[in-house]
């Protein structure tokens, strides 16, 4: 009996610290998100209730037009190419070619260097004067194509965008584990009855994966809903606000103390991302879904 | 049909190249920046540097502090890795080895976590360290750090001790260990793989993270490495290659680890923990 209790207690301080942080990093900044983003609000003099208005502000507000229409962009080329790109990669990584350990471990080194390392890098890359793309175009007699890259306005945007697409080690190390866990046998037979390797791969390999295909999809929506970095330390939104994107403009508008557009834009991010991970989920239909 | 193989084999090998030219290529030519004078730089973007200018790495570690930035970044990264494996650990083993009535809603409640994309919080995260009196502290970034982790900690340490066998506790118990002999000793010991794959994320993740660490601090006694940089840009434009030469040290403590846990990073993906 004894014993019990003290067991009870055990559990109930095991638990307390997790369920405290959790609490006060998840369960309370969701609802203030929500709450003060139906305030007029500086955070400094009293609140006043402005209903739905930082929303329909936000709707006829043309920096929050450019930030959610370049996120969406940004959400559908990583789920449409970055993935697809993954998956090819995977597919050919898993007949295990030559060194194709080697080359899992390389891909996958982008992703454990920071965002700012790699961000500065191409920001140098890019550079107007001295990067290395300018450079690389004069000394293949290109010179006319130089530009300038980060500072115009119809390149500004693909170019803070396109780099990170093709950085696929992520979702190819997932998708990877993922094809070697098929049973061997569904090959065999299909080898037995004539398939080519990529016949394999389409009708056996692909419907397997499905499941792990829907979330590496949501995942990487998600992460272009999430983006910021990239474009804070490449052009901080410009030029004209033509490479704003959401969280960026939530931050500018925190530093700016609206307070309540600031949480309106916040409830807009969740949201967006709830649709996201619920319409993939659909999607695919996912039985084997994780979670 | 065997000229078919052969151009599959060709484009696969091309493919293959080509996604690693791209990923080694730019860091190799950072590194190589990072030994140029500047006047080197503006010429020849492919020349290798001669000599080499080991002196951009002493001017980066000296103008930017790296020395106080770096020192900065590892006792956040650490005390935040330490503290998220031992929170998310106690709460994994009790989720996971006794069953009652709100353990199910708590396990699922804490794991959406997961998916709440954190930087739309960052106003009440805001507020939140200010009212805590922790704006501008090395504590603010630590349990910041911990607490964002926590749900896919919780997750992948959960589904390693839920694959311990019962009998192992039950012998434990019957040895007379009592509620934390039993998680010290045994538990945790067993469940080390789920243990530091969490870790593993966590330690990167901390490391390498940028938004909350520009928002919750301001001053350079608590600035972390990655903000570091972001700083040295800003300043010291003119000085490109001692630029470059901090960039290189922000990145060998990541690479360093990654070197060292890759098998475990690798397997902590396969095994679906971070599909979540």
């Amino acid at each position: 009996m004894q014993r019990t209790t003290h067991f009870r207690t055990g559990a109930i301080l095991f638990l307390l610290p997790a369920l405290l942080l959790f609490a006060a990093f998840f369960l309370y900044p969701v609802g203030y998100v929500v709450v003060v983003s139906l305030l007029n609000w500086d955070g400094m003099s009293s609140p006043g209730f402005a209903g739905l208005r930082n929303y329909s502000a936000l709707f006829h507000d043309e920096v929050f037009r450019i930030s959610i229409r370049n996120n969406l962009i940004w959400a559908f080329a990583e789920a449409l190419i970055q993935v697809p790109l993954a998956i090819v990669v995977a597919l050919l990584l898993a007949r295990k070619p030559k060194g194709w350990k080697l080359l899992r471990t390389i891909y996958f080194f982008p992703h454990v260097i920071s965002g700012i390392a790699i961000t500065m890098l191409w920001g140098a890359i890019y550079n107007n004067e001295r990067g290395l793309l300018n450079g690389f175009l004069r000394l293949i007699g290109l010179s006319e194509w130089e530009h300038n890259w980060l500072g115009g306005l119809g390149s500004a945007f693909p170019s803070v965008l396109v780099y990170g697409l093709l950085y696929i080690g992520y979702f190819m190390v997932i998708i990877l584990a993922d094809i070697s866990s098929v049973s061997q046998s569904y090959y065999e037979a299909a080898s037995i009855d004539g398939a080519t390797r990529t016949q394999q791969d389409w009708h056996i390999t692909l419907p397997l994966i499905r499941g792990t295909i829907a979330t590496c999809v949501t995942l990487a929506m998600v992460n272009g809903l999430r983006q910021f970095e990239q474009v804070l330390l490449l052009t901080n939104g410009g030029p004209a606000n033509s490479t704003s994107v959401l969280v960026l403009y939530l931050y500018k508008e925190l530093q700016n103390f609206h307070y309540g557009t600031a949480n309106a834009l916040g409830t807009v991010l969740i949201v967006l991302g709830g649709l996201v991970i619920l319409t993939v989920r659909r999607l695919f239909n996912a039985a084997k879904y994780d979670m | 049909m065997k000229i078919n193989a052969l151009l599959e084999k060709l484009l696969s090998r091309a493919i293959l190249s080509l996604f690693l030219v791209y990923t080694l290529f730019p860091m190799l030519w950072l590194v190589m920046a990072s030994l140029k004078t500047n006047v080197e730089l503006l010429g020849d973007p492919f020349r290798f540097p001669a000599p080499p200018q080991f002196g951009n790495y002493v001017n980066a570690f000296k103008s930017a502090h790296l020395a106080l930035l770096f020192s900065n970044s590892v006792i956040i990264s650490f005390s935040a890795t330490a503290l998220n494996a031992l929170v998310a650990s106690m709460a994994a083993y009790v989720l996971s080895r006794y069953k009652f009535r709100f353990g199910p809603v708590i396990f699922s409640t804490l794991i959406t976590g997961i998916l709440v994309p954190v930087s739309a919080l960052m106003v009440p995260y805001f507020t939140l360290i200010r009212t805590l009196g922790l704006y501008d502290t090395k504590l603010a970034l630590i349990l910041t750090y911990t607490a964002i982790s926590l749900p896919l900690s919780v997750f992948i340490i959960k589904g390693f001790m839920d694959s311990i066998p019962a009998e192992l506790e039950e012998a434990a118990l019957l040895d007379g260990c009592d509620f934390y002999q039993k998680f010290f000793r045994v538990i945790v010991p067993i469940s080390r793989t789920g243990i530091v794959t969490a870790a593993t994320f966590q330690f990167l993740s901390s490391w390498n993270e940028f938004l909350y660490a520009m928002l919750l601090t301001s001053s350079e006694q608590v600035r972390t490495l990655q903000m570091g940089i972001r700083f040295f840009a800003s300043q010291f434009t003119t000085d490109f290659t001692s630029m470059f030469a901090a960039i290189v040290i922000s990145i060998i403590p990541s690479v360093a680890m990654y070197s060292l846990f890759q098998n475990q990073i690798i397997s902590g993906l396969t095994q679906g923990s971070v599909k979540g």
